[in-house]
């Protein structure tokens, strides 16, 4: 009942199962005038709408999936404006997208998280850049850095600066936001660049207000089709001899326009104080933590603060004009390594400006700055530069609440545990880790190779599974070198999500074409799950219809992969007998098992109103859930251990003579079965019982049932 | 003028988002400045949220400078929310909640994280520091298990929660408003309105909360009673509950002979003269005695209340019928353990010789909703007539006065040492290999450790810290390798036998 596979849900009820946007595609509809409200990212979704773009794209993930997602639930919209909306399958196709604006004079925004989508975009943007543009292209990127972040820590800055792409980096206000959304496409029309916009997870989803304005439909769209195509030009092309004049017209003629318009629209912003001798230049994404930073110290108000709404171009004039006459300049850059910082002592430099600069000598080259760290680094940088400002109070305060903290970790005696990320209840790609450890018990220990998506959730307790994560859809290409050195073989784990955004080129591929002896685990779930269930070439539907576009163990059959095997990942002991003949079979290729089961999450958000209306109508239902008996079990949470299941609880032990807390299944239980799998291909116990709970039972059922219950009633004990 | 800053700590799942948006939405209602942030995690289920707000007393409208803050900052928190009591924990214990200004309002159920979950024996984290700190380290307090109040409302834990922020009185903001957010949302608004009333009631002190308690479940038996009289006339007072129950426990699952036995053996102990050792003694030994065979579990499975009890927690209504599946899967090992020993040690030797020992399994389903199904498993558990002449009783009796006489020969060298022996008895659990694990463990540690102690190679006091240490390594991994670790660690304590001088 759980594996139904994806192609049988019917079209008209598929939905994006993540959230229902309803309120969001409202706000896209607002007027002139009228007041918009909502999270930071839908301002921007809102501000593209109004500025005229022809045609959207992008690639899921946090913190800006919602740009696309919300976009693809207004398809009503776009359709009236003649918007083109590309759900792109990897961030190199939302880049090359933008190649539009290269000839057309359309207005473009793409989308993706950075840094990891910016590298996989690497390529076109380059050669994106070298042309430039003639109709304003936008990239939205979700800098996920800090708390919270997903990624590797790295700054989307180094590929404006290398590319010479514009980088905007707004002050998180929903009108600073909208505005600047609205400036790049000037910006990027008025130096023929692409501009990018980073925006910092807390930003995405801040709350606020602006006034709309009326959409713009674009002048050339889907509505508004071209005769011709442009001319053949060469210039256009990223090919020499064309490239050699980009790279000059890039720093001798867009870049100067660039710092003109900069300064002339006033994107950057300046917050008036009364201390003319000194001064803050702060990115514009940072700068409520360094207001309130300064407040605390009392002295919010009274530094002459410059915000760089745009952190690439600096506008070199508007700095040294800033620094001029200030004995010492606070520079606050957030992460490594300090290009801002580093331009600026240049730029000074070379004008002979003797501004004294702090930055990351007050303040942590590496890391999010935190109030705390903010709070830090300014009590330093003041305490060196201007001994007559009175910190005695708020240092004072600042040690009281460290202590205060220190108080805290104290009587709590040491670390909380860990609350890491896991596989929902359900999941259908729990049970394939599960055997993994089942095959490990046999075998020993093996190398894996894992991947992003849900599934690297097994790296973290209670699989602690995998040795190395590379990228998305890199897992097979990752065990490359390491397979060969192997005397047993080596498995990748990798998403369907994965598979399509570069597994099957960079992975199977290569490993074929490399005669690779490896194994490969495909999970086949239906969607992108980790980034909101947003849909894939395999999903059962697509943006536009119900056709499922692509098939993978189609496409498999087709690059060649001989030895292949579809698996539904509930049953444990099929699964562990398919990994265990994939590891030791004579076939010296590629095996690939392909794990089926459908995304736990999207079929649960799919069903329960299906349930409930069969309910309503008075439908017989058979609801299953799992349950174990508290008599039987003696609290070695083996089962744990081996599945995971969040449903899968303790509680204290019922039993008068026992103290260890013994398992038990919660209400969150959706009846997949896994932990009576386990416990049956791991010879566990046998305190697990399936529990079929018969709801709007027919008369048949009710008199079987009177029928056994007086029969059993009369055995018992 | 400052804003009020309020700190939300959830778990994926909790609706934390849902509940922010709420808030946002009664402060605007009341044309207060407001801001909200979030790092949501992952939408999974386990994962920890956090959300951040800011809302600007009423009179005060959000200028172009005064920027609201999108991170919390220790010692600025006003109002801290969190649905879970760890979570509290985790908020207390990054310094966002503080003696001088924070309200914190929290839910004192648990949601056990993973590595708590996961642990051999009791993993979970001390609750009683949780509440310390609670107490300590925030200005006001409201504390209660809204996990029970949405339970009992039908609602969800966020309506509740945002009930108890509205009965708190901390926010500029009056009840109408928050209710209204709940009724423009549109989802479940009956169930979130009442679970919102729940919260509030209870922030306010308007409604008690009965604690849930957690019952203990005595076996139910009649022909004891004589023995228990035995009892309550020969031992003390303070360790009746236990052995009262060890008897009922051993006449169910065997026969007042077997009940009687326990009395005998628990005499041995009492005339080692500690209470507390006799207490902790029949406890375990009762748990011993009645080992997990087919035939308990048999028994335990059509047992009068069972039904009853999986009734309720898979929560059928009363005329719902119910079917439920066993799942079984006895191997070699378990058909040996009901033969006579003789017979089982030739099928273990065979098993062995064709390497079919811990391969080879019979799966099983049962319905034990099936008149068929229940008679297979009532037939297996009325086998207990013959459990005494199985080859599993029978070791188990070998081990079991093993044991007992090692508990004896400690208690002359130190009552500690006695009791840390008895105790020890708790790694033995379980079915299959997590039985042989845990029996492997206990034999290790009998033969390392409890052995060189008796044989006078440690101190009493060293020999019952090194058993306690064994026990506690043997319960730290599956794979014992910290019980490695801790043993290896002793033998190199362990004064070496003296050498024959010849």
């Amino acid at each position: 009942m759980l594996d139904q596979p994806a192609a049988q849900i019917p079209v008209s009820q598929r939905t994006n199962p993540e959230r229902s946007f309803t309120e969001e595609v409202r706000a896209l509809r607002l007027g002139e005038g009228e007041l918009f409200r909502g999270e930071g990212i839908l301002a921007v979704t809102k501000a593209i709408l109004q500025s005229g773009v022809a045609y959207v794209g992008g690639y899921q993930g946090a913190p800006v999936s919602h740009l696309v997602d919300v976009l693809v639930e207004s398809q009503d919209l776009l359709d009236e404006l003649g918007v083109h909306l590309e759900t792109c399958t990897n961030e190199s196709s939302a880049a090359a997208l933008l190649g539009a604006s290269i000839n057309y004079p359309m207005r473009g925004c793409v989308t993706w998280k950075s840094i990891v989508g910016t590298n996989v975009a690497a390529d076109a943007l380059s050669n994106l850049a070298s042309p430039g543009v003639i109709g304003g292209a936008l990239i939205v990127v979700g800098e996920d850095y800090g708390e919270g972040a997903s990624v590797i820590q790295e700054r989307t800055q180094a590929y404006a600066l290398k590319s010479s792409l514009w980088l905007m980096d707004p002050r998180p206000s929903l009108p600073t936001i909208v505005r600047c959304t609205e400036k790049a496409f000037e910006l990027s029309e008025a130096t023929n660049t692409p501009v990018m916009m980073e925006l910092r997870i807390r930003a995405c989803h801040v709350t606020g207000e602006f006034v709309a304005k009326d959409n713009v439909p674009p002048a050339i769209s889907r509505n508004h089709r071209l005769a011709e195509p442009a001319a053949h030009n060469y210039d256009r092309i990223s090919h020499p001899p064309s490239t050699y004049a980009h790279e000059k017209i890039k720093v001798e003629v867009r870049q100067p326009a660039a710092e003109r318009f900069i300064v002339e629209n006033g994107l950057n912003e300046f917050l008036a104080g009364e201390r003319s001798d000194l001064g803050i230049i702060v990115q514009g994404g940072i700068t409520n933590v360094l207001v309130r930073g300064l407040d605390r110290l009392d002295v919010e108000g009274k530094i002459p603060t410059l915000v760089l709404n745009v952190t690439h171009p600096l506008a070199p004039d508007q700095i040294a004009d800033f620094c001029k006459g200030k004995r010492a300049v606070l520079v606050v850059e957030e992460g490594a390594p300090d290009y801002i910082e580093q331009a600026i002592h240049v730029l000074l430099r070379k004008r002979d400006i003797d501004t004294k600069i702090y930055g990351k000598d007050v303040l942590p080259m590496a890391g999010e700055y935190t109030a705390e760290v903010m709070t830090e680094g300014l009590l330093k940088f003041f305490a060196q530069s201007a001994n007559d400002i009175d910190l005695s109070r708020p240092r004072e305060r600042f040690e009281a609440v460290r202590a205060g903290r220190a108080e805290a970790q104290r009587l709590l005696g040491g670390p909380l545990p860990l609350r890491p990320p896991g596989f929902c209840v359900g999941c259908p790609e729990r049970p394939v880790f599960s055997a993994i450890k089942l095959l490990e018990r046999e075998v020993g220990k093996v190398h894996i190779s894992s991947d992003i998506g849900c599934h690297s959730f097994a790296t973290l307790a209670p699989f602690n599974l995998g040795n190395s994560i590379l990228g998305f859809g890199m897992s097979l290409a990752a065990a490359g070198a390491v397979a060969p050195v192997m005397q047993k073989r080596t498995i990748s784990v990798m998403g369907d999500g994965g598979f399509w955004h570069n597994g099957l080129l960079s992975g199977v591929a290569s490993s074929m074409f490399n005669r690779g002896d490896r194994v490969l685990v495909i999970m086949q779930n239906g969607y992108t799950s980790a980034t909101g269930a947003q849909f894939i070439p395999n999903t059962s539907g697509n943006r536009r219809d119900g056709e499922t576009t692509s098939d993978i163990a189609a496409t498999l059959k087709a690059m060649g992969v001989g030895w292949l095997r579809t698996i539904r990942t509930y049953n444990v002991g099929t699964m562990l007998k398919t990994l265990r003949e994939a590891m030791s079979t004579d076939d010296k290729g590629l095996k690939v098992i392909v794990a089926d089961g459908e995304c736990q999450l999207a079929r649960q958000r799919r069903i329960r109103p299906q349930i409930a209306a069969q309910l309503k109508r008075g439908e017989r239902v058979v609801r299953t859930r799992y349950g174990v008996d508290d008599e039987v079990c003696t609290g070695d949470h083996s089962c744990i251990r081996l599945s995971g299941c969040p449903s899968l609880v303790v509680k204290p032990s019922p039993d008068p003579l026992r103290t260890d807390p013994v398992a038990s299944v919660n209400n969150g239980c959706v009846g997949c079965g896994l932990c009576g799998e386990v416990a049956d291909a791991a010879v566990l116990c046998p305190s697990f019982y399936k529990a079929e709970i018969v709801q709007n039972a027919t008369w048949w059922d009710r008199l079987k049932w009177r029928i056994r219950s007086k029969m059993i009633g009369a055995m018992a004990l | 003028m400052k804003p009020l800053t309020i700190l939300i700590g959830a778990l994926g799942g909790d609706g934390g988002g849902v509940l922010c948006d709420w808030i946002v939405a009664a402060a605007q209602s009341q044309g207060l400045g407001v801001q909200a942030t979030q790092i949501p995690g992952v939408a999974q289920r386990t994962g920890a949220t956090t959300y951040y707000l800011e809302v600007m007393p009423a009179g005060a409208r959000i200028s172009a400078t005064s920027v609201l803050a999108l991170n919390p900052a220790m010692g600025e928190v006003d109002v801290a929310l969190a649905t879970e009591l760890l979570e509290a924990g985790r908020m207390i214990f990054n310094g966002f909640v503080t003696p001088d200004r924070t309200t914190l309002i929290a839910s004192t159920h648990r949601v056990l994280a993973i590595g708590e979950r996961m642990a051999m024996g009791d993993g979970s984290f001390d609750v009683g520091r949780l509440l310390r700190a609670v107490k300590e380290r925030s200005r006001a307090q409201i504390l209660f298990d809204m996990d029970q109040a949405a339970e009992e409302s039908g609602g969800v834990i966020n309506a509740v929660l945002l009930g108890a922020l509205a009965g708190s009185g901390k926010l500029p903001i009056p009840d109408g408003a928050f209710e209204a957010a709940i009724r423009h949302s549109g989802k479940s608004i009956d169930t979130n309105l009442a679970a919102f009333a729940f919260g509030r009631g209870h922030a306010r002190g308007e409604l008690e909360q009965a604690v849930r308690e957690h019952r203990k479940r005595q076996t139910a038996v009649q022909g004891a009673e004589d023995l228990i009289e035995r009892a309550r006339r020969t031992l003390p007072v303070a360790s009746l509950d236990i052995v009262e129950e060890g008897i009922r426990r051993l006449t169910s699952y065997q026969d007042r002979r077997y009940a009687t036995l326990y009395l005998d053996r628990l005499d041995t102990i009492h005339a080692l003269g500690s209470g507390e050792l006799l207490r902790e003694v029949a406890r375990h030994l009762a748990v011993r005695m009645s080992f997990e065979d087919v035939i308990r579990v048999a028994q335990a499975k059509t047992s009068a209340e069972r039904m009853m009890r999986v009734r309720a927690e898979v929560r059928a209504k009363d005329h719902e019928p119910l079917a439920i599946t066993e799942h079984f899967k006895p191997g070699i090992e378990e058909i040996a353990a009901v033969l006579p020993p003789s017979i089982a040690k030739r099928l273990l030797g065979w098993g062995e010789r064709t390497g079919r020992l811990g391969k080879t399994y019979f799966s099983m389903q049962v319905r034990t909703t099936t008149i068929l199904g229940f008679a297979r498993l009532r037939l297996v558990a009325g086998l207990r007539w013959w459990r005494p002449r199985t080859s599993r009783y029978v070791a188990e009796q070998t081990e079991i006065e093993r044991w007992l006489g090692q508990i004896r020969a400690a208690s002359p060298l130190g009552i500690d040492l006695a009791r840390e022996i008895a105790e020890s008895a708790r790694l033995i659990k379980g079915y299959g290999d997590t039985h042989k694990r845990g029996l492997g463990n206990y034999r290790r540690i009998a033969d390392e450790v409890i052995a060189p102690a008796l044989a006078g190679r440690l101190t009493p006091r060293a020999a019952a810290d090194a058993v306690a240490n064994a026990r506690v390594a043997a319960l730290a991994d599956p794979e014992g390798e910290s019980l490695s670790r801790t043993l290896t660690a002793i033998a190199g304590a362990t004064s070496p036998l003296k050498q024959a001088a010849e």
